[in-house]
C-alpha cells in the first residue's frame, strides 16, 4: 500500500475528486431536488447556460432592482450542479481518466467569457456617443456597474472558482483566471484597449485646466486612476496586481503632458519675469504637483512626476538661477538665497558652482572688513580686529545655517574662505604672524583684571568666539607663544580675572590642539598653585626658626617658584644689588627652599618682583604714604634712608643697574615728584644729583610707581617673534630627525612632505626652511646624503 | 450579538440559526453580504433537513473556531488527525457521511469538508483495493490490463 503520509496528502488534496468518485456509489441526486427551485437540468449545458445567462443579465443590467435569495441560490446551485454532474464525468473518461475525475466547468467558463465580450461590445458602442468629461463620467459609471456586477457573478460562480479554475491554475494553465479577474481581463481587452486614449485625453485636458487655475471634478480622475490600477494583473499570479497598466496607459502620457506644459510655461515666465519671481513660481509649482499626487494620483507616479518637474522647472533653468546667485549674495537676500538653495539642491551637481562663488564672496567680505579696520586707524585695538573677523564669520555662518540648511559642503567653503582672510589679509601683509598675535592680545585683554567683559557668562561666550577665530589660524605656534607670555604675566602679577576663566581657556585650547600644545600652560598654572602651598609651609617654618630680633626686621613676602622649562621668562638683563632688607629675606627663603629641594638652582627674577614701601619722612602727612614699586625702584629709594641727596653715580654704583633700567625709573620718580633733580629740569644722566622730596603730595595714600616702561613692551614683542623663529627651527629639526629615525632611508621630496604633514597643525612651514634645516642636520651628522636623491639616518 | 436567520432545507423545512453560525458557510456569508439580510428564509436547494441539521450542529460547535487558514495550510493537509468531538460527530452511517461531505462542499464549509474527507481517508487507510471496494460498495470496472497499468504507474508509492 501507499505510505501513510503521502496517501493522506493525496486524499486530501483531491478532496473534490474523492467526492466525485464517491458519488458513483450513491443514488442519483435528481431525487433530492424538489420542485421548489427551477434549477435547470444539471446535465444539459444549453439549458444550464440559458438559465445562468438570464441571471447574469439581471445582475449586469438591473442590479438596482435587486436580486432575491431564491434566484441567487438557484444560480449558485445551477453552477454547482453542472460542475458535479455525472454526464460530464463519462464524457471526459479519456486518457486522463486514471488520474481521477476530471473537473467540470470549462464550458461554463468559456461561455461566461464570451458573454462578457458581447456585453462589453455594447458598452463600447455606447461610449462612442461621449467625449471629454462626459466620456469620463460614462467610463466611471460603466466601470462601477461592471465591477459591482463582477463581484456578484464571482460569488455565483464560486463553485467554478473553487474547483475547475483552481485546478487549471494549479496545473499552470495560462489565461485562466478566477471569475472576478476574468471580468477585469475582458474589460481590459474588449473595452479599455479601445477607449484608453480618448479617456486619457480627457483626463489630461482636465488636469491642464486645473493647472491653469480652473476648478475641476478631481474625484473623476481619482476614479479613473483606481480603475487603471485595478486592471494591472500579474500574468503569473492573478491574485496579485501590478502597476503596469497604470504606468503604461496613465503615467506615461501624463508625464509627457506635464513636461510639455511646464516647458512652455517656464519658458514664457522667465521671459517676462525676474529670476527671483521665477524661483517662487517654480517652487509653488513643485509643491502643487506634489500635492496633486496626494489628491488623486497613484503614489507610484510621484517619483517620475517630481523628477520631470525638477528637470523642466529647475535643471533647464539652472544656469539662469546660478547667474543670479552673486546678485542675491551682494544684496543679502537670505530668503531668496534659501529658495535657490532648496531648488538647486534637488538636482544633481548644481550646487558646486554656488559653493565656489560663495567661498570667494566670503573671502572678499573678510578681506574688505580687515582692510577697513587697517585704514580707519594705524594703531587699532586687537578687539577691533578680532571683532571684524568674527562679524564676517558670524554673518555667513548664519547664512549657511538659515539659507543653506547647514549644508556641510557650504560649511567647508565658509571654513576655506575664513582661513584665507584670517591668515592672509592687509594687516598680515608685513608679518604673517600678526593675526595670532592680535588674537592672543585680545584674549589677554579679556582674561586680565579690569577688562570690559563684565559678566562671567559673557566672558565665556567671548572665549568661545576666540576659539572660532583660533580654529582658522595657521600659525598656531605664534598664538601659543604670545599666549604663554601673557599668561605668565597674568599669573606672576596675579592679574587674572578668574581662575575659572583661565582654566576654561586652556581646556579649549587643549581640545583644539591636544595635550602637547597646552602642556606648558598647564604647568605654569600648577606652579602657581604649588607656590601657594610652599608659602604656607614657609610661614610655619619661620614661626619655628626665627628669633625675636629676626622677627622685628621681617619683610612680609610672598614667593613664587616657576619652573625654568615651562615659563617664557628670562633671567634679568641687568645686574642688580638688592637692598639689604630684601637680600636677607631672600636668602632666608633660599635656605628654606634648598633644605626642601637639594640641588636646585634658584634665579631671582628681580625685574618681575615688586613691593611696597612706606614714606615716613614726608612732612604734612598724618598717615604715611605707601609707594607701590618694583624691586629696582625699591633698591633706588631705600638708598635715601642713608642720605637725602645722592648722585647718579652713587645710585648706579649701589644698585648696579644698567642705565637702560636706571634712567627710566629715575624719570618715573621725578615725574611723580618723589625725587627732585639738580640741576633742575635736567634728564637723568651721570652728572645729575637726586634729592628726596620731603614735601611730596598726592591725592591718594597709595601711589603706584610701578609703571611699565614703553620701550620694554616693544622689545618684548620683537623678542617673542625671534623666539618663534628659533622654536620653529627646533620643531622642524626634531620632526626631521624623528621621521628619519623611524624610516632610516628616504627620498628628499618624501621627507619634505612628511615634515609638512607633521608640523602643519602648528604652523605652515616653508619648503625652503625645511631644506635649510635638513642641510643643518647634515652638517651636525644626524643624517647624510646618499647617491641620487636619497637621505639616510646616521645612528 | 448575532441575529437569527432562517434556512429552508430542500424538503421545505425552515430551520432558525444564528447568523454567525450560518456564516461558517462561505456561500451563505457571501450571499448575505451581497444581498443583505432581508429576513426572508434562505433556500438551500441541495441539502435536506436531516443533513442540514447535522451540518448546523457542526457549525454551532465550531462557531468560535478561528476562520480556517488558506488552502495551502500544510498542517491541514498532512494529517488525518481528527479531534474527538468531530470523530464522534462523524459516527454516522455511510450514506449520511457522504451527504455531509456533499453538503459541506456545496455550502463551502472547508473545515467540515476536511473532517469528512479525513474520515473517509481513515476508512481507506491500510486497506487493499479489494477491501476498499467492499467497504464502499464499488464495482471493479477496470479491465485487468488497466489494473496492471495503474499498478505499474504507482509502484513508486508501494512500500
Amino acid at each position: 500500500m501507499m505510505n501513510t503520509s503521502r496517501g493522506t496528502w493525496l486524499t486530501l488534496f483531491e478532496a473534490s475528486q474523492t467526492t466525485n468518485t464517491i458519488l458513483r456509489a450513491l443514488p442519483p441526486l435528481d431525487a433530492m431536488a424538489p420542485a421548489m427551485l427551477q434549477t435547470p437540468h444539471k446535465d444539459d449545458l444549453t439549458e444550464t447556460w440559458a438559465f445562468l445567462e438570464g441571471g447574469i443579465d439581471s445582475v449586469m443590467l438591473k442590479l438596482e432592482e435587486g436580486v432575491d435569495m431564491k434566484t441567487y441560490m438557484a444560480l449558485y446551485t445551477a453552477v454547482h450542479n453542472f460542475c458535479t454532474s455525472q454526464k460530464a464525468v463519462s464524457s471526459y473518461h479519456g486518457p486522463q481518466a486514471h488520474r481521477g475525475a476530471h473537473l467540470l466547468g470549462e464550458e461554463l467558463y468559456k461561455l461566461l467569457g464570451e458573454y462578457l465580450s458581447r456585453h462589453l461590445q455594447v458598452v463600447l458602442q455606447h461610449s462612442k456617443g461621449h467625449a471629454e468629461e462626459s466620456l469620463l463620467g460614462f467610463y466611471i459609471r460603466e466601470w462601477t456597474r461592471f465591477t459591482t456586477a463582477a463581484k456578484y457573478v464571482n460569488h455565483l460562480f464560486s463553485y467554478l472558482n473553487r474547483h475547475w479554475v483552481k485546478r487549471e491554475i494549479d496545473e499552470g494553465k495560462k489565461n485562466v483566471y478566477d471569475v472576478y479577474t476574468l471580468h477585469l481581463v475582458r474589460w481590459k481587452d474588449d473595452f479599455f484597449e479601445n477607449v484608453h486614449e480618448k479617456v486619457m485625453d480627457a483626463v489630461l485636458n482636465l488636469i491642464e485646466k486645473q493647472r491653469n487655475g480652473e476648478t475641476i471634478e478631481q474625484s473623476q480622475i481619482k476614479s479613473i486612476v483606481d480603475s487603471f490600477v485595478s486592471l494591472g494583473l500579474d500574468e503569473n499570479d492573478s491574485k496579485r496586481s501590478t502597476l503596469e497598466v497604470c504606468r503604461q496607459y496613465f503615467q506615461r502620457p501624463f508625464i509627457a503632458a506635464t513636461r510639455t506644459y511646464y516647458e512652455n510655461e517656464s519658458r514664457q515666465f522667465v521671459a517676462e519675469n525676474s529670476v527671483v519671481e521665477y524661483m517662487k513660481k517654480a517652487e509653488s509649482r513643485l509643491d502643487e504637483e506634489k500635492a496633486r499626487v496626494g489628491l488623486y494620483l497613484h503614489p507610484d507616479v510621484a517619483k517620475d512626476l517630481t523628477e520631470t518637474c525638477l528637470d523642466v522647472l529647475v535643471a533647464a533653468h539652472s544656469t539662469l538661477l546660478r547667474d543670479e546667485f552673486q546678485v542675491l549674495l551682494d544684496n543679502e537676500r537670505q530668503e531668496d538665497l534659501a529658495r535657490m538653495y532648496r531648488l538647486l539642491s534637488r538636482i544633481s551637481d548644481a550646487l558646486e558652482p554656488l559653493r565656489s562663488t560663495f567661498e570667494s564672496h566670503v573671502k572678499r567680505a573678510g578681506l574688505a572688513a580687515v582692510a577697513k579696520v587697517a585704514s580707519d586707524s594705524q594703531n587699532f585695538e586687537p578687539k577691533v580686529y578680532v571683532d571684524a573677523l568674527l562679524q564676517v564669520h558670524t554673518r555667513y555662518q548664519n547664512l549657511v545655517n538659515e539659507a543653506f540648511n547647514g549644508d556641510s559642503d557650504f560649511v567647508r567653503s565658509l571654513d576655506n574662505a575664513c582661513r584665507e582672510f584670517v591668515n592672509r589679509n592687509r594687516v598680515c601683509q608685513e608679518s604673517s604672524t600678526k593675526s595670532p598675535e592680535l588674537l592672543a592680545r585680545y584674549t589677554d585683554s579679556l582674561l586680565k583684571k579690569g577688562s570690559k567683559a563684565a559678566e562671567e557668562s559673557e566672558l565665556e561666550d567671548m572665549l568661545v568666539q576666540i576659539m572660532t577665530v583660533f580654529k582658522y589660524i595657521e600659525d598656531k605656534d605664534v598664538y601659543q607663544k604670545f599666549y604663554s607670555k601673557m599668561l605668565a604675566k597674568r599669573l606672576v602679577h596675579v592679574s587674572s580675572v578668574s581662575d575659572d576663566a583661565e582654566t576654561s581657556m586652556i581646556s579649549k585650547l587643549k581640545e583644539a590642539c591636544g595635550f602637547e600644545y597646552t602642556n606648558k600652560l598647564q604647568r605654569m598654572f600648577q606652579d602657581i598653585q604649588i607656590s601657594k602651598d610652599l608659602n604656607a609651609s614657609y610661614k610655619d617654618w619661620q614661626d619655628k626658626v626665627l628669633d625675636d630680633d629676626d622677627r622685628k626686621r621681617l619683610v612680609d613676602a610672598h614667593y613664587q617658584i616657576l619652573g625654568t622649562g615651562f615659563w617664557p621668562l628670562q633671567a634679568p638683563t641687568s645686574d642688580f644689588t638688592a637692598p639689604i632688607e630684601i637680600n636677607r629675606t631672600a636668602e632666608r627663603f633660599s635656605k628654606f627652599y634648598f633644605d626642601k629641594h637639594n640641588g636646585r638652582k634658584l634665579t631671582w627674577l628681580w625685574q618681575l618682583c615688586k613691593g611696597e614701601v612706606k614714606a615716613n619722612y614726608v612732612k604734612n602727612a598724618k598717615v604715611p604714604y605707601t609707594f607701590q614699586v618694583s624691586t629696582y625702584q625699591m633698591g633706588i629709594l631705600l638708598l635715601f634712608n642713608e642720605a637725602d641727596t645722592l648722585s647718579y653715580t652713587d645710585i648706579q654704583a649701589a644698585t648696579k643697574l644698567v642705565p637702560e633700567l636706571l634712567d627710566p625709573n629715575l624719570s618715573i620718580f621725578l615725574k611723580a615728584r618723589v625725587l627732585t633733580i639738580s640741576p633742575e629740569g635736567a634728564k637723568p644722566d651721570p652728572s645729575a644729583t637726586f634729592s628726596l622730596n620731603y614735601n611730596f603730595k598726592n591725592k591718594k595714600l597709595k601711589v603706584n610707581l610701578n609703571i611699565q616702561i614703553k620701550s620694554e613692551q616693544k622689545v618684548e614683542t620683537d623678542d617673542t617673534h625671534k623666539t618663534i623663529e628659533e622654536d620653529r627651527k627646533l620643531l622642524l629639526q626634531s620632526a626631521i630627525v624623528r621621521i628619519m629615525k623611524s624610516r632610516k632611508k628616504m627620498r628628499h621630496v618624501q621627507l619634505v612632505n612628511e615634515v609638512i604633514q607633521q608640523v602643519k597643525s602648528r604652523f605652515p612651514p616653508q619648503v625652503s626652511d625645511i631644506k635649510k634645516n635638513i642641510e643643518a642636520l647634515m652638517e651636525k651628522d644626524y643624517i647624510e646624503r646618499l647617491d641620487g636623491d636619497e637621505i639616510s639616518y646616521i645612528a | 450579538m448575532s441575529s437569527q436567520i432562517t434556512l429552508t432545507s430542500s424538503d421545505g423545512v425552515d430551520i432558525s440559526v444564528d447568523r454567525t453560525v450560518a456564516e461558517r458557510s462561505i456561500l451563505i456569508k457571501n450571499m448575505l453580504e451581497d444581498l443583505g439580510d432581508s429576513g426572508e428564509p434562505i433556500p438551500i436547494p441541495n441539502v435536506n433537513e436531516a443533513v442540514l441539521k447535522k451540518v448546523i450542529e457542526w457549525c454551532e460547535h465550531h462557531k468560535n473556531d478561528p476562520v480556517t487558514a488558506t488552502d495551502d495550510d500544510d498542517n491541514r493537509r498532512k494529517t488525518t488527525d481528527i479531534d474527538e468531538w468531530d470523530q464522534k460527530f462523524m459516527q454516522v452511517d455511510q450514506e449520511m457521511l457522504f451527504e455531509i461531505i456533499l453538503a459541506a462542499n456545496y455550502l463551502d464549509i472547508k473545515a467540515l469538508l476536511d473532517v469528512g474527507c479525513k474520515t473517509v481517508a481513515n476508512m481507506i487507510k491500510g486497506k487493499s483495493p479489494e477491501e476498499i471496494r467492499k467497504t464502499f460498495n464499488i464495482q471493479n470496472d477496470f479491465t485487468p490490463e488497466e489494473e496492471d497499468q495503474i499498478r505499474r504507474e504507482n509502484e513508486w508509492a508501494e512500500e
